[in-house]
């Protein structure tokens, strides 16, 4: 469906993670269903732990450390002790700076192969080279361009966010329909305003699909470069937890990622939301 | 009607490339329309009738011959010549109003912000949806959407009108409320707006036009006869078809298009 043959290969706009239909109604359509939810995750985290034996923490055990971690987020006792907020505001950096970065390229970049035949001849095969390749490959590169472990964990995110952002955007450029274009043609738009009032318009909503993909992606692969990374940030602060045997600060941790991600979705829908238009 | 030319279509061809070679659309397409006159092309669908229209309004060149417009080789659009599409092609991110002022502005571009507003304005109360200005396209029915889009054609005064299948997926009240709208307002210019309209409606053909050029099927598709309508003007649709005239052009029209140029089963 999503598909527009020009010549060589079919673009397709990427949906990952796929369910994002089903996303539309987070929280589910009742409270009640809400509850139910959270029962059910606690019924199957009990059951996980009472197969895997005393090893993995059960809710009774994780959630006092869960709120142990929420009720004083903020506290710094040195470089290697501090609060989960401090912990998550670093990566949050980390992600925000990569992905600014890389959407800065990625944008540009689909637009060019969005359209342009010959940028997309010559681009798309790089773009597809590298789009399957994990993100945390790209990190001894960075180590090795950069010297810096922050910086080279900054690039990884860039990297990352790149893919998402430039497929949706070049599929938003075109795939603009001839009959704007016509209008823009038949009327003699100038070109500033062939693209503020009908390419813009038009691709923005792609182009945001493809931000809100590329920043959970991002989100997803912040936590595993800083545990290659080290230093500060959630990532590392899982690696230390498990390298201390805090099991039920890893789950807990988990838990705030998870949130944390959903919200950072959620602002980013809200966006595209506004930028869409009823056809 | 004696064409003087205002509109020349000279040995007009248009081919296309496909993957399975070249594809004759249109050719030996000869026609001269005269300043002020409504010229409907009528044929099947496919039969190429859209090329000629897109020739005319300049997005596609002939692979053959010339098209002028007085005087001028047409080579590329121009704000001389409005077009209404088949399928509205209103922009759905603009409000009503919007998209007739982002065409008025584009096209009419020496004029002033507030030329432009009052040209806006008095094109949305033309075709009554002053009220509706506000609303986006997705808002309004298919007619409105259609309005707008005429309005959006009206406003820039343009030379030549190009009609694309403008009624074409409209109910058959709108559309007789639309055709009727269609020549007020062409008379409200005094009839100086050349029409070139296509349609595959015999009736809406003959209630409309000053000629009718009917076209063969295509590929290769080219003029197989011209009809002048003789009916007077202002014409009552109610009162028209009871005119012998009327009846001649209709079964004209009907052995043309269903015996002699009968679509072949696709």
């Amino acid at each position: 469906m999503m598909r527009i043959m020009r010549r060589g290969e079919p673009l397709r706009a990427i949906r990952w993670p796929p369910p994002v239909a089903l996303s539309t109604a987070p929280w589910g359509r009742t409270s009640l269903e809400l509850v139910g939810a959270a029962l059910l995750l606690l019924a199957l985290w009990q059951l996980a732990t009472v197969l895997a034996g005393t090893d993995l923490p059960g809710p009774a055990r994780t959630l006092p450390v869960l709120w142990e971690l929420i009720r004083d987020p903020l506290y710094d006792r040195g470089p290697n002790d501090k609060g989960i907020a401090l912990q998550l505001l670093s990566s949050l950096q980390r992600v925000f700076l990569g992905f600014a970065l890389g959407s800065l390229i990625a944008i540009p970049l689909g637009v060019v192969m969005g359209a342009s035949r010959l940028g997309r001849g010559l681009l798309n095969p790089l773009v597809q080279v590298f789009r399957p390749v994990s993100p945390l490959a790209w990190f001894p590169i960075g180590l090795a361009a950069l010297h810096s472990a922050p910086t080279a964990t900054v690039f990884v995110i860039c990297i990352t966010s790149l893919w998402p952002t430039v497929i949706n955007t070049a599929f938003g450029i075109a795939s603009l329909p001839e009959d704007h274009k016509n209008v823009a043609r038949v009327f003699q738009f100038s070109r500033w305003k062939y693209f503020s009032k009908i390419l813009w318009p038009y691709s923005l909503p792609h182009i945001l699909t493809g931000l809100r993909l590329s920043l959970g992606v991002a989100w997803m692969v912040i936590v595993a470069a800083e545990m290659l990374a080290g230093g500060v940030g959630i990532g590392f602060f899982v690696w230390d937890s498990w390298n201390t045997l805090h099991v039920e600060r890893v789950i807990a941790a988990l838990l705030l990622i998870g949130a944390v991600g959903l919200a950072m979705d959620r602002v980013l829908e809200l966006l595209a939301r506004r930028a869409s238009y009823a056809t | 009607m004696a064409a003087n030319g205002y509109l020349q279509l000279r040995d007009v061809a248009r081919e296309f490339t496909t993957p399975r070679g070249r594809f004759v659309a249109i050719k030996q397409f000869t026609l001269d329309i005269a300043r002020g006159e409504f010229v409907v092309l009528i044929g099947h669908s496919g039969c190429g009738k859209s090329t000629v229209l897109n020739m005319i309004a300049g997005l596609l060149p002939p692979t053959q011959g010339t098209i002028w417009l007085a005087g001028q080789r047409i080579e590329r659009p121009g704000p001389d010549r409005g077009m209404v599409f088949q399928n509205y092609s209103l922009l759905p991110w603009l409000s009503v109003r919007d998209n007739v002022y982002e065409a008025v502005d584009a096209a009419l571009r020496d004029r002033s912000r507030a030329e432009k507003l009052a040209i806006v304005e008095q094109a949305l109360r033309t075709v009554g949806l002053d009220a509706h200005r506000d609303k986006h396209p997705h808002q309004l029915s298919g007619g409105m959407k259609q309005r707008v889009a005429v309005a959006r054609a009206f406003a820039i005064h343009p030379q030549v009108l190009l009609l694309d299948e403008p009624f074409g997926a409209l109910d058959a009240l709108t559309r007789a409320e639309l055709q009727e709208e269609l020549l007020r307002l062409w008379q409200h210019d005094s009839r100086t707006e050349t029409v070139v309209m296509v349609t595959h409606d015999i009736d809406e053909a003959i209630y409309l036009a000053d000629r009718i050029v009917v076209m063969t099927n295509g590929p290769a598709a080219t003029i197989a006869e011209v009809l002048a309508v003789d009916l007077p003007r202002p014409r009552d649709k109610r009162a028209i078809v009871h005119d012998p005239r009327y009846a001649d052009l209709k079964d004209r029209l009907l052995y043309l298009l269903t015996i002699a140029f009968a679509q072949h089963a696709a």
